[in-house]
């Protein structure tokens, strides 16, 4: 037991410096919405507000379009995600099924997609993208978020289907379905948890860009995605850091609700007792 | 219920042929087990049959039909697979009905047809539960609930028993075969232990690098293996195998035989070809036993270099004098190759045996390594083989 205690401190030692490096930005965050502006600007800093500014996030709600930001965010998120789910998980599916010539070679070249800089693909997609006169839309970033999403998206469902046993679709075909039945009815309903996972790190990787939204939709402030709104915040003489630490709190909330509810998806397990 | 036909199936991926020429025919009924080592191409040949993999050539029809070129779910066909493949999202009830939902029945139709097979295999308490929720006995019944649910032409078994503990295989073993009498249905079984073979068979299909060996009943195939594969694969332990010189002295085949001279009962024109030459001399266990009195059994002594107690019966390994011996220097036996005499050698238990052979004794009392003992044998229980063509000679 005497060794226990002491590993379970070691642990302790690690662990708890290590949450509180990654939760204080986030600490910091809050306590810098809710303090008064000069506050802010007090040496040595302050790590609660003498008089909370809890009213702060109506604020800001009401004075910015915080509300039609977070709904192009979430279209842009959710239409990418749709988008890139429905091309990955028939690639991903092809890829750990099928034996095809040059199987290898092509999903190394669909990884080769992800290795590049999303800085190198906005010129030849705004390219594109005027062609098709879709800047400006909020099509242009759907699109542009799916080239992200769908090569490490594949790959990573890719890797889920190779766990899931052949015989789960064999069982399937000798029962009456059709190969594509089979994947609908049996493999995506066992897949649960991997998809989940993949459209979560889809829908966040949506929700974090800035670059492609600051690209694309500058011009049009209707189409605004939350990170781009937040960023206008920033004035040219005066900022208020107080009011772009709220929006930035009520922009990152979706993330967490989402992550809240997926979680019971995201642990592994349900494919237990598909086999011996 | 049906018959099957398998006529004349290939099976080539790229350059590499793993079934050649497949032909067998399956009567109404009838409990088919294709049994072989590992890579001999019997789980291949099952998925040509259930139609999870396209034959390169042959056709295949079950009953009046011909399936060849029929998706798996248009054979009425149930299969069973060796990790069960139970749909983990689904419950025992709807695992079981799955099969009949795709084809389109009501839902009240199903629950009675899963109820009654759930009834036959005991497992109407589980009905609700998943798959993870249930023991490996339990998942296999499922699995073959799932099976019969469906009322089948015919079962496709892909080694079910092999991932169950040796106690409840032999359990499941025997329930399968009650099955198999009471529903009668048309069941070809793939396996690779040949007790449960021996055990469940009406006809047994040995193969080997993708071809068939042999197609004969149990008994048959026992006592009349059609070469020295068969021989070594059927029977545990496995065949004693020793090679001796074939002689034709005064219209009588001889062998020589523990230092003796042992005559067959073969015409010696079926033989003539071998004389002077050695042959390979197979001997069961079950066939020799302690010396007795006033036979005319061949009886010779020996030394026990080890013995293995099973309770009544026990293994006797015994020595071999070094002329009968297989394993022996390539150069010194021109006839049977190395190859052979490996082949004939390796695996576990051959290894064990080295250059002795195994009697199976029952209840031979109290027997010591090291010890001296009188065997006999009746020399019609000898096999011999064409140390050419391995194929059996008598």
């Amino acid at each position: 037991m005497k060794v226990n205690t002491r590993s379970l401190l070691w642990i302790y030692a690690v662990v708890v410096p290590l949450c509180a490096l990654l939760i204080f930005p986030i600490y910091w965050l809050f306590n810098t919405a809710i303090s008064a502006p000069d506050q802010l600007r007090q040496l040595p800093p302050s790590f609660w507000p003498d008089a909370p500014r809890w009213e702060v996030f109506a604020t800001v709600l009401r004075e910015r379009d915080i509300v039609r930001w977070l709904g192009n965010s979430t279209l842009v998120a959710l239409g990418s995600v749709a988008l890139s789910m429905s091309v990955s998980v028939l690639a991903g599916y092809s890829l750990s099924r099928f034996r095809v010539r040059g199987a290898g070679a092509l999903g190394m070249f669909i990884l080769t997609a992800k290795m590049l800089p999303a800085t190198l693909l906005v010129i030849p997609l705004f390219g594109i993208f005027r062609t098709f006169d879709l800047i400006g839309s909020l099509w242009s970033v759907i699109l542009a978020h799916a080239t992200l999403i769908i090569p490490f998206s594949t790959w990573m469902l890719k890797g889920y289907f190779d766990t899931i046993p052949r015989e789960l679709e064999q069982a399937a075909m000798v029962d009456g379905c059709s190969p594509i039945g089979a994947m609908v009815r049996v493999v995506l309903p066992v897949a649960t948890p991997g998809l989940a996972a993949t459209a979560l790190y889809g829908f966040v990787l949506s929700w974090s860009d800035y670059a492609y939204a600051r690209t694309f939709l500058t011009s049009a402030q209707d189409n605004w995605t939350a990170n781009l709104g937040l960023t206008t915040m920033k004035g040219d003489y005066y900022t208020n850091w107080g009011d772009i630490s709220a929006a930035a709190i009520l922009i990152t909330l979706p993330i967490v609700v989402i992550y809240l509810f997926l979680e019971r998806y995201l642990v592994g397990g349900l494919t237990a007792g598909a086999e011996k | 219920m049906a018959r099957i036909h398998i006529n004349h199936v290939r099976k080539s991926f790229g350059h590499v042929q793993v079934l050649n020429d497949f032909d067998l025919e399956i009567e109404d009924g009838e409990f088919v087990v294709l049994v072989g080592p590992s890579g001999c191409g019997k789980s291949t040949m099952l998925k040509i049959l259930a139609g999870l993999e396209p034959a390169s050539a042959g056709t295949i029809h079950i009953g009046e039909r011909d399936v060849t070129d029929l998706a798996p779910g248009d054979r009425d066909i149930a299969m069973v697979f060796q990790n069960y493949a139970l749909y983990p999202h689904l419950t025992v009830a709807q695992n079981m009905g799955f099969g009949l939902k795709m084809r389109g029945m009501s839902r009240s139709d199903i629950a009675r047809r899963v109820e009654v097979a759930s009834q036959t295999l005991g497992i109407e308490h589980l009905l609700e539960r998943r798959p993870r929720e249930l023991s490996g006995g339990q998942r296999q019944r499922v699995a073959l609930g799932r099976a019969i649910v469906r009322e089948p032409q015919a079962f496709l078994m892909d080694e079910p028993l092999s991932n169950l503990d040796a106690k409840l295989r032999v359990h499941m073993r025997a329930e399968i075969s009650a099955l198999h009498q009471r529903l009668g249905v048309t069941t070809v079984y793939v396996t690779h232990d040949q007790i449960e073979a021996m055990t469940m068979a009406n006809r047994i299909v040995i193969m080997r690098d993708g071809s068939i060996q042999q197609i004969a009943d149990p008994d048959t195939m026992f006592s009349r293996p059609k070469n020295l594969f068969v021989a070594g694969f059927i029977g545990s332990p496995g065949m004693n195998f020793m090679r001796a010189p074939l002689r034709i002295e005064a219209g009588t085949v001889m062998l020589d035989l523990f230092s003796q001279k042992v005559s067959l009962l073969i015409a010696p024109a079926a033989v003539s070809h071998l004389a002077g030459q050695e042959v390979i001399v197979g001997l069961r266990p079950e066939h020799l036993g302690a010396a007795s009195e006033n036979t005319t059994n061949v009886q010779f002594e020996t030394r026990t270099r080890l013995v293995e107690s099973l309770g009544g019966d026990k293994y006797v390994f015994v020595d071999v004098p070094p002329a009968n011996r297989m394993l022996r220097e390539a150069a010194q036996t021109p006839a049977i190759t190395a190859n052979t005499a490996q082949r004939v050698t390796t695996g576990a238990e051959e290894q064990r045996r080295g250059d002795s052979i195994i009697a199976r004794l029952i209840n031979p009392g109290r027997l010591a390594a090291g010890a001296t003992i009188r065997l006999e044998f009746d020399p019609r229980h000898l096999h011999v083989f064409d140390p050419h063509s391995e194929l059996t000679i008598a």
